[in-house]
């Protein structure tokens, strides 16, 4: 009878109603993942401790679920009661989170080859995702049955959509990209249940509007400003904080002269009406391609003795920044990369002091960091309870150079030339611990072996950092002193970030690497000999096929 | 519709494909026979002298290629993707570009598109507004099958459904015993808890089993808590549609089924994918 009862409970925990209120997505409880990172605030800190550093010598793989064709997912899976998300251009793909093995899948026809895609956001019974021909799309969570579509932008224009959508009180907010094409990017609000779409926020200004006396004649009418990675939101100021990409053409600036916003901004938008509330410019008129997107992280936190609502971002451009997210008032900042030479530091205002000549240039100029930066798409962490800021941070200089190129319309590249990547002895990546006010450095953890950027970060009450590798390794680290205390070999290029939820209250781990979703968890203590894993059926089970 | 051969589409069509060559395609070439009889049977006898080697007799079979007329998803079907893999071969597969002229390369276009004709290609004559009110009233499909967001979660999902199927099989589905698509077998289980699941397996291996109950829950389940499983043989689909409904409600449901294609606006619109999978 014990055993049956067992069975009842663990079998309603898996009876799905597949619903996700306003409340769930809002409190994030630790058993789902529900956030491209985890929780409105983005600080990627999970409150689950079954794996600690007492037991994170025991987890191993659960399950691999190898998404077909894939190469390199950067995709975040959400996991809704036991139900993992997963995608990669043009799919989505539901699996059962105690096994990996699939459920539905969605296969968006026709394919249009542009990635990557970072994963999906979920409300109601609705899994939304955005796709390579920049639409944005409702499907059944049970089924996978497309609902309804929406196109965000036109792709033959050359707009395509890889970030993952977030879902606030019914709105799904979806971005654009690319970048680098000479176009402009927005962030838009799509009715959940409908949808329609309810406002459009445009990156750059139009004549008559703030902000459009900062780009010379007619730049911009080109001039990018995308969003393609997924924003925060805090729901007592009820403002969206979305960070915003670099300008075009991306590498020379002669033609678009001043602070060209809100390229290189975070904007605070209202979640109504997607009213600018404040906008904060890590790199005024930028040339490095140093895009902004990099994630908002919110944390309320005492600073200079004062409890306030915060902003941390370790930006592209190789500074961290600590703002107030009221006001998008500048606190603090620092590098947190020692190659560094295009600034000498932050004014009081939070605008970079500028070294005269360190930007492309003709023949070519040495600026660090790389236009690749100092921080991308990797998402970083925060951790209440040692107050640290984890980011991944690349050293490395480029040699950069600037063009004349004119725009083409239909999707072409618009940037006026790049850098090359100096891959010397001096180009690493570290996992660093940053203290949230300062900015100082705590501890570096060096991703040996790497060259470039690998995956992003999760932290967990289990006072573990999550850190996957470009090499391939997926490795925990002691958050309080960086030291590795666990580490696993995936054997295939990390790309993603880390996910922690329960399932029938189990603590898992999981990540995307290369084309596999792998999911870990704690091995159990030894089944007896001879115990069929299949007991059930073994003994009475009447299948007949 | 044109079905007697036009020089001048011919020309236009080959200057397209020059332009093709060159950058990307400003207009899709069009098939200059469009679907002339004629056309698939030159079409037809070109196939069988020189293609059937890897994809067999009518494009019924291939040992080395894939068949060209099966039940599947194909990711080139406008007539302009399919002439460029004639024409120019499959970069990255062992399907060559064929040394045909360009107006023998269209008849071969026009044969695999006749054997591969959907529903949807067909312009079924009906009455669609009532073939829908069929779909959601009489005919009950709605309480199972969705089309475009609207109806049960128990079914496929129909929004595609005439870009799919041919109409032979459209029809046949809704009249005929047919074998049971994969996630849709029937399963009743009783669990160790002495719950009883009715639903379709989405999935099964060895070890656990993920079912969709008629109200349109899953249920994910190890092996180890079910008690007995019991699979149904026939699918829960009825097959005889066309007895419980009137012969005019019958072929507009039929008429709207066919018309189902979701994706089609898009390709159209877009061009098909670079490569098949």
């Amino acid at each position: 009878m014990r055993t049956n009862k067992r069975f009842a409970a663990l079998f309603l925990a898996v009876t799905l109603s597949a619903q996700v209120t306003d409340k769930n997505l809002l409190e994030a409880n630790a058993s789902n993942w529900l956030h491209y990172n985890g929780s409105y605030d983005s600080r990627r800190h999970s409150p689950l401790n079954q794996v600690n550093l007492a037991t994170v010598n025991r987890l191993v793989p659960k399950w691999i679920f190898r998404v077909p064709n894939a190469s390199r997912l950067q995709a975040v899976p959400i996991v809704v009661d036991g139900v993992m998300y997963v995608t990669q251009p043009n799919e989505v793909y539901a699996l059962d989170a105690r096994t990996g093995r699939k459920i539905w899948d969605y296969q968006r026809i026709p394919r249009r080859e542009k990635g990557p895609n970072r994963g999906v956001a979920v409300w109601g019974d609705k899994v939304y995702f955005t796709t390579p021909d920049a639409f944005l799309v409702a499907l059944n969570a049970t089924t996978g049955n497309v609902i309804w579509e929406t196109k965000i932008a036109e792709a033959s224009d050359g707009y395509w959509s890889p970030a993952a959508p977030m879902v606030v009180k019914g709105k799904v907010l979806a971005g654009i990209a690319p970048g680098d094409h000479g176009l402009n990017g927005f962030l838009d609000a799509y009715d959940a249940v409908t949808g329609e779409r309810l406002w459009r926020f445009h990156s750059i200004p139009k004549p008559g509007e703030p902000g459009n006396e900062t780009w010379a004649g007619d730049s911009w009418k080109h001039a990018g400003g995308n969003t393609w990675l997924t924003g925060s939101y805090d729901p007592e100021l009820d403002l969206l904080y979305w960070g915003i990409g670099n300008p075009a053409p991306d590498f020379n600036g002669d033609v678009r002269k001043g602070d060209n916003l809100y390229t290189e901004c975070v904007v605070a938008l209202d979640l109504d009406t997607g009213k600018l509330k404040w906008y904060f410019q890590f790199t005024p008129h930028d040339t490095m391609d140093w895009d902004a997107v990099e994630i908002p992280v919110l944390v309320d936190a005492p600073f200079q003795g004062k409890m306030r609502k915060l902003m941390a971002h370790a930006d592209r451009n190789g500074f961290y920044y600590l703002l107030d997210r009221v006001t998008g008032k500048f606190l603090a900042g620092a590098p947190f990369v020692k190659q560094l030479n295009w600034a000498s530091g932050l004014t009081p205002e939070g605008r970079p002091i500028l070294v005269p000549g360190i930007e492309p240039s003709l023949k070519g100029t040495k600026v660090c960091p790389a236009a690749i930066g100092a921080a991308n798409w990797m998402s970083p962490a925060y951790s209440p309870d040692t107050g640290l800021f984890y980011v991944v941070a690349q050293e490395g200089c480029g040699m950069a150079y600037k063009s004349t190129e004119e725009f083409r319309p239909g999707g072409f590249q618009y940037r006026a030339t790049g850098d090359v990547n100096l891959k010397d002895d001096s180009w690493k990546v570290y996992v660093r611990a940053l203290d949230l006010s300062t900015g100082k450095l705590k501890w570096e953890f060096e991703r040996i072996g790497s060259t470039s950027f690998g995956g992003g970060l999760l932290s967990t009450a289990g006072g573990l950092l999550f850190s996957g590798e470009v090499n391939g390794q997926f490795v925990a680290l002691d958050a309080k002193t960086g030291k590795a205390v666990w580490n696993f070999n995936t054997g295939q290029p990390i790309s993603a970030q880390p996910i922690t939820f329960t399932v029938r209250g189990k603590q898992h781990v999981a990540i995307a690497a290369g084309s596999d979703v792998i999911s870990f968890g704690l091995l159990e203590a030894n089944r007896p000999p001879g115990e069929s894993v299949v007991r059930g059926l073994s003994k009475d089970a009447k299948g007949t096929r | 519709m044109t079905r007697s051969l036009n020089p001048t589409l011919i020309t236009l069509a080959a200057l397209a494909m020059a332009g093709a060559a060159l950058s990307a395609p400003a207009v899709k070439p069009k098939n200059p026979y469009g679907e002339s009889p004629e056309a698939v049977a030159a079409g037809r006898a070109l196939f069988n002298k020189t293609c059937t080697g890897c994809h067999g007799p009518d494009g019924s079979d291939g040992d080395r290629a894939p068949s060209l007329n099966a039940n599947r998803r194909y990711f080139r079907l406008s007539e302009a993707a399919i002439f460029d893999a004639i024409k120019n071969g499959i970069p990255g597969s062992p399907m060559p570009g064929s040394p045909f002229a360009e107006t023998e390369v269209w008849k071969i276009v026009a044969f695999i598109r006749n054997i591969r004709a959907t529903a949807s290609d067909n312009n079924v004559p009906g009455d669609v507004d009532n073939g829908m009110k069929v779909f959601a009233g009489q005919a009950g499909c709605s309480g199972c099958h969705m089309i475009r967001g609207q109806g049960g979660k128990f079914g496929p999902d129909l929004s595609s459904v005439g870009a799919q199927l041919t109409l032979q099989k459209l029809s046949d589905s809704l009249t005929t015993e047919l074998p049971i698509s994969p996630g849709f077998r029937p399963v009743r289980v009783t669990t160790q808890a002495a719950t009883m699941i009715d639903g379709v397996v989405r999935n099964e291996d060895a070890f656990s089993l993920q079912i969709l109950d008629r109200k349109g829950k899953l249920h994910l389940l190890d092996k180890q808590e079910i008690r007995s499983i019991e699979y149904g043989t026939r699918s829960p689909m009825p097959r005889n549609i066309d007895k419980v409904l009137s012969s005019k409600d019958f072929h507009d449901l039929v008429a709207m089924l066919s018309r189902q294609a979701r994706n089609k606006a898009r390709i159209e619109q877009q061009g098909e994918n670079e490569v098949g999978r």
